[in-house]
């Protein structure tokens, strides 16, 4: 499901939010990608002798997700990410079911802008990120 | 407000937008005099100064500013 909001669609207050199973294929996925073997992420061993449960998924790939909210959920396909601030208050672990969601806490009519808070939680209900986004949306006049 | 009343706090906005708490701007400073202004940064300052000065601006007319003293000027035809 892709939506299409247009910014005229939109307005503060408004939500959406998907779920998500953060697995090991992932953690191997983005390793290969980004290069990043660090052994926290890596190294099941090494993780759990620093504290941890197991393998800690990458932060940044936590915070991939937040690209999936833009572009598929909230607005979806006219949908432009110009910045993201974002914390990673807890860690995540292979297995963990999250939710991923967002709700507009600003408009700008000028430029065509949301501003989104985003929380993503655990299966637990607890934040394992928090996020604030700004992406530009199509209009339906726009000529682009 | 009297113009130099809105360029201070136009110099304040630059210098959130920018970071840099020893930026000083004047009336000819323009995208070329900043290195981090571009468009992004343009859309930015336009957020910030409609949110500081309580006005609505055309994407237009802020498209064609081209240095400070401009959006000093248009805002001070706005109030």
């Amino acid at each position: 499901m892709l939506n299409e909001y247009f910014y005229e669609d939109l307005e503060v207050g408004k939500k959406e939010s998907f779920p998500v199973t953060v697995t090991e294929k992932m953690l191997d996925a983005f390793r290969d990608i980004t290069g990043d073997d660090n052994p926290l992420h890596c190294d099941e061993k090494f993780a759990k002798e620093e504290g941890y449960d197991g393998r800690v998924a990458y932060g940044m790939l936590t915070a991939s997700f937040l690209s999936t909210l833009a572009g598929v959920y909230l607005p979806g396909r006219y949908s432009l990410i110009q910045s993201v601030e974002i914390k990673f208050a807890k860690p995540v672990y292979i297995g963990d079911e999250l939710t991923v969601t967002g709700e507009i806490t600003e408009t700008n009519d000028t430029c065509g802008l949301i501003f989104l808070k985003v929380a993503i939680t655990d299966g637990n209900g607890r934040k394992v990120c928090r996020a604030k986004m700004q992406i530009g949306v199509k209009k339906r006049d726009d000529q682009r | 407000m009297t113009r130099d009343e809105v360029f201070e706090e136009i110099n304040l906005i630059f210098r959130d937008v920018f970071d840099d708490d020893s930026l000083v701007i004047v009336d000819s400073t323009n995208s070329e005099d900043i290195e981090d202004w571009d468009s992004l940064e343009h859309i930015n300052l336009v957020v910030a100064m409609e949110k500081r000065f309580n006005m609505k601006f055309n994407i237009k007319e802020v498209g064609k500013l081209q240095n400070v003293g401009e959006m000093v000027d248009l805002i001070m035809s706005r109030m």
